[in-house]
């Protein structure tokens, strides 16, 4: 996708202008492509909302739980994107199904958003160590993946995220019986600079340079075509310009039988990961 | 070229997915002297580049960055390594600990103005 300066102008003063002034509506039409009730979020492939998002697949919330329960995958449909005053928010509102005639046909496969009770991909990965490592290698386990890059400059997205992780982790380590049953999983999106040995140099920055660590925390990254499927598996948007990567944060919880628990975007804390997270380990005990 | 780079950041924060982002841009323009075109290419680089880690608490981190106002008064940096300004360009090029690296983002003239500028941080 190719931004002129002007356009690029435009679109950060409209970004600045919603962050800085009031609520904000820009008109979405997409197909729903996945819902999730847990966290009331409806998965959409939109065009273009010019002025707030280039044209992508990614979830939104949906306040009006009624429609939500309404909508179907292959549905059509058109909305209001509504940024919240402070900018720290968005979600559809007056959302319309435009054309149903695709519901139910729309069948499950690799290329969309996985929803709850889906199998993840079992994708080749190459860890902090240069081990091949896959999915199914935790399987027993439960196991809690992000997506970062190792370059990421803003405090708010990667930094936090592996912060919090490494939060986690200190807190499981706690607890044996939790850490053993449980796994950390960081995957890198920019392969071609976070090596392994960039991982490993990473990791262990967040581990407090304890390596033991990466029995239970993996920093890996993939080929780009299986990148690609993870992202659209996890939900996970990202674009690379000139050695800057915008990306969304994307959380998700893989049950201990290689299925997805849930998925976490925007709102959520260390406390709430690592409950679900104990919690998904509890029930592979249990059988 | 440093132009380029300027330009970048801006893209970077229009193709921004989350309006945290937006924010971002808010706060950073509300910044007296964020005005490229009134500052010194250094104090803009360090604006755009560290200010948001530096100069900011983030609770959420797992390690606070250490303010860098006086760090070329002191003979070590927070790292303990010596205070020069060799030393100072690896950081920012290769990170260091939880900060990333800068790497391939940074033309060698605008490293050079970024250390000017922390030259005078007091």
């Amino acid at each position: 996708m190719k931004f002129g300066v002007s356009t690029v102008l435009t679109l950060t003063l409209l970004l600045a202008s919603l962050a800085c002034s009031h609520r904000k509506t820009y008109p979405l039409q997409g197909e729903v492509r996945g819902k999730d009730l847990t966290t009331n979020e409806v998965t959409v492939n939109h065009g273009d909302i010019p002025g707030f998002m280039p044209a992508m697949t990614m979830p939104y919330k949906v306040k009006n739980t009624a429609m939500l329960q309404e909508l179907q995958p292959g549905d059509k449909i058109a909305a209001e994107v509504v940024v919240s005053k402070d900018g720290n928010d968005y979600w559809l509102e007056d959302v319309r199904i435009t054309d149903e005639s695709k519901r139910g046909k729309v069948k499950p496969t690799e290329s969309h958003m996985l929803m709850p009770g889906e199998r993840v991909p079992d994708v080749p990965l190459v860890n902090q160590d240069g081990q091949t490592i896959r999915l199914k290698d935790f399987a027993g386990k439960a196991v809690l993946v992000t997506f970062i890059y190792t370059r990421c400059p803003v405090p708010t997205f990667c930094p936090r995220l592996s912060s919090q992780f490494a939060r986690i982790h200190n807190e499981l380590k706690t607890t044996p019986d939790d850490y053993s049953k449980t796994q950390l999983l960081t995957i890198s999106f920019d392969p071609k600079y976070d090596t392994p040995a960039v991982l490993r140099k990473y990791g262990l920055a967040y581990l407090e340079g304890d390596a033991s660590g990466f029995s239970q925390w993996d920093f890996a990254s993939t080929k780009e075509a299986d990148m690609r499927r993870l992202a659209q598996a996890f939900g996970l948007s990202f674009q690379e310009q000139d050695n800057q990567i915008s990306h969304t944060m994307n959380i998700a919880l893989i049950a201990p039988d290689g299925t997805l628990v849930r998925s976490w975007f925007t709102e959520w804390t260390a406390d709430e990961l690592l409950k679900a997270l104990r919690q998904a380990a509890h029930r592979s005990a249990k059988g | 070229m440093r132009l380029g780079k300027r330009q970048v950041w801006l893209q970077l924060l229009s193709l921004g997915i989350c309006p945290v982002l937006a924010m971002t841009a808010c706060s950073r323009q509300q910044q007296a002297g964020i005005d490229p075109q009134e500052v010194s290419a250094g104090e803009y680089g360090y604006e755009v580049h560290c200010a948001e880690c530096h100069e900011r608490p983030h609770p959420d981190l797992l390690k606070q960055p250490p303010n860098l106002h006086g760090v070329f008064m002191r003979k070590t940096l927070p790292s303990g390594a010596p205070s020069t300004d060799e030393q100072v360009r690896k950081t920012i090029i290769e990170g260091r600990g939880t900060m990333p690296a800068f790497d391939k983002r940074l033309s060698n003239e605008e490293l050079d103005e970024l250390v000017q500028y922390l030259h005078t941080l007091k």
